[in-house]
């Protein structure tokens, strides 16, 4: 061959071998034989993770039943509450991702700067005195304005951030292979964090929330004499989810901008063409996705109640794993994996009777399972098509 | 491909180069007895050390001219998610080394390093601080992971450790002359908090939660076993991952259990958490008994009504308040927040820099040529036999196996969102 | 002057105010400061920083924000340049004045913002405002950026101009005939070249480990295992193209493996180090292999988060309760016995040439594999994989070869490690490190070996060198990325590919390829498995 070297004898037996190995003219049968039974690993497997998961139900569920309705119950208001926040966390990583092809590992850290605004939005309000008396604070006596205000800021300095994101770190780099658009992400991540690190110190940060929402309150429903309670701000969450998601959908299928948005997703160039203004619909997606991430971490901030810079990372890499869970790219995908994932977390370990500590674990077989049968999601990818 | 690989090549070990000559220690060591002295230790020529303990001591002397710094060590995590340890420890050590001021004319300094709290950094910061002969001691490391890898490093070196804050037990057994550590024994902790629930409180079924780290589970697991012991039944003992804010999941699933108290192993952050989550998942009938980690002003800020009548361990409180006062107000003025917010060791990493400067008073002599020395194994020793050591954590001494703090711990419980002292045994 | 130029200084201004009120905010300010006065041996710190070093910070970033200000107006004339440093100054000092007056206005009405935004002491105000009364302090602080900032101008102007050019050119051309004279030389020349050059590197690796103390026997060590971490991520991602994000995993089973196998607790086994290296590179291997069986399938992106996915699940099972007994739980296993020679356990020195050794090893695999028909077929797997399946290319086979061997070189590092630490724990394989890796090989050149022994160094020693910025260091490193990647994303050593096909050129090419340009050739790249 043109431009080989001359290698020593030793070098060029040991290559001959290892090629030999690679290339080797196995005998046609058992050539077949081989595809064969590589053929039957996957329903091999399935057989196995089936067999298995009932298996375990059974056991837990009729032989061993350690949890009444209520506990199930319980387990279940949580994973839908956690579902809500994974889905709209989501779908933040599905419409970049539908557009640009590109993983957004800074969209937890979008969320997690969100989270911050409506703290200190929180907090300002929490410490303006106001009534005759100079007693109460606006937080308690506007409640309802205060959680709107808290809401706004928060999408607006989360869709700022994701818009300043876009146009410093990831423009430029729109024509580069895949991989550089990625390392881009996780520097801008890592200097987001260590910047909010700096800024606001480690501390972790306590929501205040005003008392009609506050932590651990809620209605209750008595199953099995005991007391479920179904909680204020969960409910608030989830309603609030729903909402944005419906909005989005809205805005996705209805209004010229989703639109635009559909068709970069589907061809750049060709929209290009068509006389979409490419920059300004990728913009305007990171600021919707960025929006959506704001209002996500106002609400974990409100439910959970603690913040710091690190909160982002753990909710952003699930979310990342829920979207890619349902068919990354897909937008009813993203909002299906954020809530199987969150059930999951919640019931999964109880339900299969394994320790708490590795409901990870069990999510992230969940996702290696479901990509071993269908490689491409739950409800497949695109953005663009008719599905949306 | 060739000439790039060349000149990488060139400049890289050019760098290496440079970098190699790093610029030298401030301080010199004085000749070693023995020649297995570590590489790092250049031999000085035996210029005139007039005293003969550096002579015969196996690890020399730390020799300080006139203007140099006498270093304090410390391995802690001060980037990445527990930054909020190594950070308020530091600063706490920082106030500690300011009161201690100098020693016989020379001033001391603390030398904070980031090890990430990992094995690795533990290593490499450990690396660092035994080929600086200005380090005299290392107040730390602050993770036991760091610690575990660092320990082997220090023995080999002859610089004697005071963490504040490494608990796991294992630490100790290897029976290392340098290790020790101000930090509560699990054991301890655990064996007391396990009799106090079953006496004291008549807890008869308890569920354990710990947060997975060696703090936590240790203590869960040696709680568990004596509280079997006594007599008690353990309903169930479950690990969360710390880092998270929803734990109703597995609080549901023990709550099923119908446990009269819950246990909890692990730091302020995630026992507020679940302390406040308990009552929605039909734990509000359930004690909350916390360990010295959740102790602090911090819980009470977290918790706010949730945390009445959660109980947590602590060491016994030293009696001088005034000194305990004085620090409170010097670490809010400087670093502008509270000590205990970041992390409940601040007072801790106060005390073990505190310790090592006053034993580096007590040991180091100026010789006749009005040079500073510190024999460093008359140091381990005297950091090993540190006796009734009033610090703000508590009052230490050091056992033969490098425990400084075995007193039993006092519990505590939240009253009208303050700690009280709880009936004691 | 024209109104773009004006809107283009002026814009320049406000960047560069607003990077200034960051810093200032972060604190950054101070701590360039304190290394500033350390220069001239006075003690700063970021609490209170010295007035002096942060008016040599302001004049230093004022200065910056004038060159690039006046370097962008390449058409005007001198004068022209001059007054867009002016408006830069301008509009930079304005912001950096509003900073400081609102400062003021907080001490004057004693605010302490100090429980949210942690830097802001009313000390390190002072300091800022110059420890200067009020309505001077403001003012000062606005005429330091606008000096500085035309300052700036005038060096760019005077750069420029004809004699000092002349100058310039001079002092710049004699290395450039040398460094040509070498590449132009003839082959017996060149050869002489690299066998000097060869031998004086010998020697140095050979010497350097015993001379430069135990501190840089260990920073070098972990570069070292770094580097052979990079090439096998290397192999994996820069030659057969699959994004694997969960590669420490494999470094964690090559280290608990030698873990396990050496050490009193948890199973007290004591089967030497040398046998159980190789176990647990075999061991890695396998686990490639296994984790490549059922992926084979999965398209790049989909391929990441699975491997993302398995790295997490190996650390949270490492430090999970239920595999305690087996693997030490959260403690993970000390007291790891290593490598002995004539029964003395290896010193840092030893160590050092073991992972030499292991480096050497690792290039000369590496190398071999990338110049062969197994390189040659990853090469096309990663351009196309579809064309390759059809000109014949087992495209199953050398994906899952590439992951053995790929997480075979991990193992290796792991088993190392493992020893050279005597400690291992859960919390180190976190996927932060696979990210490093990852990181080290993108930003030092993806598939070639200069590239990932750059990127070691530059990822993993010089946080070692740069520990004096202790609490920016992760600040900086995230910037430097973004930076690296939008200014040279191809890595500092791009790699070459041999034109073989082109016999016109010559077989070196004197120009390096970027063999990453060649898949995107602006189109969409549309996902299709």
């Amino acid at each position: 061959m043109v431009g080989e070297k001359h290698h020593s004898p030793t070098t060029f037996l040991v290559r001959k071998a290892v090629i030999a190995t690679m290339t080797a003219d196995i005998p046609l049968g058992l050539k077949k034989k081989g595809l064969q039974l590589l053929q039957l690993v996957r329903p091999l497997l399935g057989g196995i993770v089936g067999l298995f998961l009932v298996y375990r139900l059974y056991v837990v569920l009729i032989v061993e039943h350690p949890y009444g309705p209520d506990t199930w119950t319980r387990l279940l208001i949580a994973g839908i509450i956690l579902g809500g926040v994974y889905s709209l966390i989501a779908i933040g990583y599905t419409l970049v991702y539908g557009i640009l092809f590109m993983i957004n590992f800074a969209h937890g850290d979008v969320m997690m700067i969100g989270a911050f605004s409506g703290y200190f939005i929180f907090e300002a309000f929490n410490a303006l005195k106001v009534g005759l008396d100079g007693k109460s604070n606006f937080l308690n006596s506007q409640p309802i304005i205060s959680i709107i205000i808290a809401f706004i800021v928060g999408m607006t300095v989360a869709a700022l951030t994701g818009y300043f994101l876009e146009k410093i770190a990831y423009r430029p780099l729109r024509k580069a292979p895949r991989l550089v658009p990625l390392i881009s992400a996780i520097g801008a991540s890592i200097f987001l964090e260590n910047a909010v690190e700096l800024l606001f110190s480690p501390q972790l940060r306590n929501y205040t929330n005003p008392d009609i929402l506050r932590r651990g309150a809620g209605w209750t429903l008595v199953i099995n004499h005991s007391n479920v309670i179904i909680p204020y701000t969960g409910v608030f969450s989830f309603v609030l989810s729903a909402v944005l998601l419906v909005i989005l959908y809205t805005i996705v299928r209805k209004t010229r901008l989703g639109r635009a948005m559909r068709a970069v997703a589907l061809d750049k160039k060709t929209a290009a063409l068509m006389g979409v203004d490419v920059d300004q619909t990728i913009s305007q997606t990171f600021i919707l996705s960025g929006a959506l991430a704001g209002a996500a971490g106002v609400m974990y901030g409100i439910h959970n109640g603690l913040v710091y810079y690190y909160t982002g990372f753990i909710p952003g890499i699930k979310a990342f794993t829920a979207a890619v869970l349902g068919g990354i790219g897909n937008i009813p995908g993203a909002m299906l994996g954020g809530m199987f994932l969150g059930v999951i977390e919640s019931m999964g370990p109880a339900a299969l009777g394994i320790d708490f500590q590795l409901k990870d674990v069990l999510a992230f077989v969940i996702l290696i399972l479901v990509l071993i049968f269908k490689p491409s999601g739950l409800l497949g990818e695109s953005l663009a098509e008719e599905k949306v | 491909m060739k000439k790039t690989m060349k000149v990488v090549f060139v400049l890289t070990v050019a760098a290496l180069l440079f970098a190699g000559c790093a610029p030298a220690a401030t301080a010199t060591q004085a000749p070693a007895a023995t020649t297995a002295a570590p590489a790092a230790t250049a031999a000085a020529a035996a210029t005139a050390a007039p005293e003969a303990v550096c002579k015969t001591d196996p690890f020399g002397c730390a020799v300080f001219g006139p203007g140099d710094t006498v270093k304090i060590g410390m391995g802690a995590p001060m980037t990445g998610g527990d930054a909020s340890y190594g950070i308020d420890i530091s600063q706490g050590a920082t106030i500690a080394i300011a009161d201690a001021s100098d020693v016989k004319g020379w001033k001391f300094a603390l030398d904070a390093e980031d090890d990430l709290g990992t094995a690795e950094g533990g290593a490499a910061v450990a690396n660092k601080f035994v080929s600086d002969q200005s380090i005299v001691a290392v107040a730390g490391h602050i993770f036991s992971g760091a610690t575990a890898a660092a320990v082997p490093i220090y023995v080999k070196a002859g610089i004697p450790m005071l963490s504040p804050s490494a608990t796991n037990p294992a630490l100790t057994n290897p029976g290392s002359t340098v290790f020790n550590r101000i930090a509560f024994t699990d054991t301890e902790q655990g064996t007391a908090a396990a009799d106090y629930l079953f006496t004291k409180l008549n807890v008869k079924n308890l569920a354990l939660i710990h947060d997975g780290s060696d703090y936590g589970k240790g203590l869960a697991d040696i709680v568990a076993a004596q509280f079997t012991k006594d007599g008690g039944t353990v309903a169930v003992e479950q690990a969360i991952t710390p880092g998270e804010t929803d734990y109703t999941a597995v609080l549901s699933a023990v709550s099923s259990k119908k446990p009269d108290a819950l246990f909890f192993g692990g730091y302020t952050a995630e026992g507020a958490i679940i302390c406040n989550q308990m009552k929605q998942t039909g734990l509000d009938k359930a004690i909350f008994f916390g360990d010295d980690g959740t102790y602090g002003a911090d819980f009470l800020t977290r918790t706010g009504a949730n945390g009445e009548g959660a109980y947590a361990s602590i060491a016994p409180a030293s009696p001088d308040t005034a000194a305990k006062d004085a620090f409170n107000t010097a670490y809010q003025t400087q670093f502008g927040k509270a000590p205990g917010t970041l992390s409940p060791y601040t007072w801790a990493g106060y005390d073990a820099a505190a310790a090592l400067a006053s034993v580096v008073k007590t040991v180091a002599f100026v010789g006749s040529d009005g040079k500073l020395y510190v024999p460093r194994s008359a140091m381990v020793d005297g950091v090993r036999h540190l006796t009734n050591y009033v610090g703000l954590s508590g009052t230490f001494t050091c056992q033969s196996n490098g425990e400084c703090n075995t007193a039993a711990p006092q519990f505590v419980v939240v009253k009208a969102g303050a700690w009280v002292p709880a009936a004691q045994q | 002057m024209n109104k773009a130029a004006l809107r283009q200084s002026f814009n320049t201004g406000i960047i560069f105010g607003i990077v200034h009120i960051f810093c200032v905010l972060v604190a950054f300010n101070a701590m360039l400061g304190v290394l500033l006065a350390e220069i001239v041996h006075v003690t700063s710190s970021v609490t209170a920083p010295v007035v002096g070093s942060l008016i040599v910070y302001g004049i230093l970033l004022g200065i910056w924000a004038g060159i690039t200000s006046t370097r962008r107006q390449r058409e005007a004339s001198n004068g022209q340049r001059l007054l867009a440093s002016l408006v830069t100054g301008a509009s930079f000092g304005f912001l950096a004045a509003l900073l400081v007056g609102i400062f003021q206005a907080m001490i004057s009405l004693n605010i302490n913002p100090r429980d949210y935004l942690t830097n802001l002491s009313f000390p390190f105000m002072r300091a800022c405002l110059y420890s200067l009364p009020a309505f001077l302090g403001i003012t000062a602080n606005f005429f330091t950026f606008l000096v500085s900032s035309f300052l700036g101008g005038l060096m760019v102007v005077g750069w420029n101009l004809s004699a000092v050019a002349s100058v310039r050119h001079h002092i710049v051309s004699a290395p450039k005939t040398w460094m040509a004279n070498i590449r132009t030389g003839s082959a017996k020349k060149q050869r002489t070249w690299k066998y000097v050059f060869y031998a004086l590197l010998f020697v140095v690796v050979a010497i350097l480990p015993i001379e430069w103390g135990s501190y840089w026997n260990y920073v070098i060590g972990t570069v070292g295992l770094y580097v052979i971490m990079g090439l096998g991520l290397n192999i994996i991602v820069g030659l057969s193209g699959q994004l694997v994000l969960g590669y420490i995993a494999f470094f964690a089973i090559g280290a608990y493996t030698v873990a396990l196998l050496n050490a009193p607790v948890p199973h007290n086994l004591a089967v030497g180090f040398w046998p159980s290296l190789i176990l647990a590179v075999i061991l890695a291997g396998l686990s490639g292999l296994l984790l490549g069986l059922p992926l084979m399938r999965l398209r790049g992106d989909y391929l990441a988060i699975v491997t993302l996915g398995f790295g997490e699940i190996i650390r949270i099972l490492l430090n999970s309760d239920v595999l305690t007994s087996f693997s030490g739980g959260p403690r993970g296993v000390q007291g790891i016995e290593g490598p002995t020679l004539f029964g003395k356990p290896f010193n840092d020195v030893e160590y050092m040439y073991l992972i030499i050794l292991a480096v050497l090893l690792g290039i000369y695999v590496y190398g071999r594999l990338q110049h062969s028909r197994t390189g040659r077929a990853w090469l096309a797997i990663r351009e196309d994989e579809t064309v390759a399946r059809a000109t014949g290319v087992n495209t199953v086979n050398y994906k899952l070869l590439a992951l053995v061997i790929g997480a075979g070189f991990a193992g290796l590092a792991g088993g190392i490690s493992a020893a050279m630490n005597q400690f291992i724990g859960p919390s180190d394989q976190s996927l932060m490190a696979s990210i490093n890796v990852l990181c080290e090989i993108i930003v030092g050149g993806m598939g070639n070996i200069p590239g990932t022994l750059l990127g070691a160094f530059a990822l993993k020693g010089l946080p070692e060198l740069l520990r004096e910025v202790e609490n920016y260091r992760m600040l900086a490193f995230g910037a430097l990325l973004v930076a690296m990647m939008i200014i040279r994303p191809e890595g500092l050593i791009p790699s070459q590919r041999h034109t073989l096909e082109l016999p016109e050129e010559t077989t070196e090419p004197s120009s390096p390829e970027n063999t990453n340009a060649s898949d995107s050739n602006g189109s969409t790249e549309k996902p299709h498995d």
